[in-house]
């Protein structure tokens, strides 16, 4: 388990964007793994089967919080959905910065992100699945996947330029 | 936004997300999963999810379930075709025409006046609450949700 479980963790929290959420997923994680122990000790593929349960919980668990609020998301004038704010796009983004300090920054702007943009942005670029796939596991439509993401990447990018602005006046 | 603009952000989060570091899990999270693992196994069978129901068990409720649906449907057939051709469903037929009976009574005996006054205050109450949520959606909740675009 204690090979397994940043992995897990980090999974189920860059997902949900929320640590008790994530506490509450790794640990049934971590349950139904003990429940296949037998099938899961020493295999190749643990890491895999872990990192899998870990996504569909995740998605799992906010599916059944989306579900209640999506007749009222559906209910949003014309217009209204966001406004545009011309940003400019750099050559490099956190270039200067460490790993660790890059994930603390990454992490934080994630959270910043509603679930929608958040979870197929997440699915994307950590967990490596294509737009079809994110698709599919949300059962979403693949233009709504595409836009979910541009528009999540465009809202990540400021919203790092800020972390990073803000982590250089600090230190 | 052109296409180039939405290569060149991909390109440089891919870059900026990759190789970040894992988020250590909190020290309780496996004392916390030992606890729950013992939890669930102090739970009597019965308690327990169905698949991980004594074999015995698990044949025994599905031969009941398959029971009364026979049952469910032999009576539903005995009252179409008459009991005559089953006799031995008689017992669950009348059982069923009793409680049919009386739902039927209990329908006549309220004013149609009732009923619909009833149907009208449900309505009501469902667009109030409806209304809440939608009042509760856009305040609470949708002031986070709002997000920027980038534009060049």
């Amino acid at each position: 388990m204690r090979s397994y479980q940043d992995m897990v963790y980090t999974t189920a929290a860059r997902l949900t964007g929320n640590d008790a959420q994530a506490q509450d997923i790794a640990q049934e994680v971590f349950v139904r793994a003990y429940e296949h122990f037998a099938a899961l000790a020493g295999s190749a593929t643990a890491g895999g089967w872990l990192k899998t349960v870990a996504t569909n919980l995740a998605i799992n668990h906010l599916n059944r919080y989306r579900k209640r609020w999506r007749m009222f998301s559906e209910m949003r004038v014309a217009g209204e959905e966001s406004e545009e704010i011309e940003w400019e796009v750099p050559d490099t983004l956190l270039a200067d910065f460490s790993a660790e300090q890059r994930g603390a920054i990454v992490e934080q702007a994630l959270r910043g992100l509603p679930e929608h943009q958040r979870v197929p942005l997440v699915l994307y670029h950590f967990e490596d699945l294509s737009y079809q796939e994110i698709a599919a596991r949300l059962g979403t439509s693949l233009a709504k996947v595409k836009t979910d993401i541009r528009r999540a990447r465009a809202a990540l990018l400021p919203a790092l330029q800020a972390g990073a602005a803000r982590d250089t006046l600090e230190s | 936004m052109n296409e180039s603009n939405d290569e060149k952000i991909e390109r440089l989060l891919k870059d900026a997300l990759s190789g970040l570091p894992l988020r250590r899990a909190p020290d309780a999270l496996q004392r916390r999963v030992l606890d729950e693992v013992a939890q669930r196994a102090a739970l009597p069978w019965w308690r327990r999810n169905f698949g991980q129901w004594p074999m015995a068990a698990r044949s025994a409720f599905v031969a009941v379930c398959v029971v009364l649906a026979g049952l469910s449907l032999t009576s539903g057939l005995t009252q179409q075709f008459g009991a005559e051709t089953l006799v031995w469903a008689k017992p669950v037929v009348g059982l069923m025409a009793s409680i049919g009976g009386v739902a039927t009574l209990a329908v006549s005996l309220v004013p149609p006046l009732f009923i619909y006054v009833a149907l009208v205050v449900g309505a009501l109450l469902y667009a109030l609450l409806f209304g809440l949520g939608a009042f509760a959606y856009r305040t609470l909740y949708l002031p986070h949700s709002n997000t920027a675009v980038v534009r060049q």
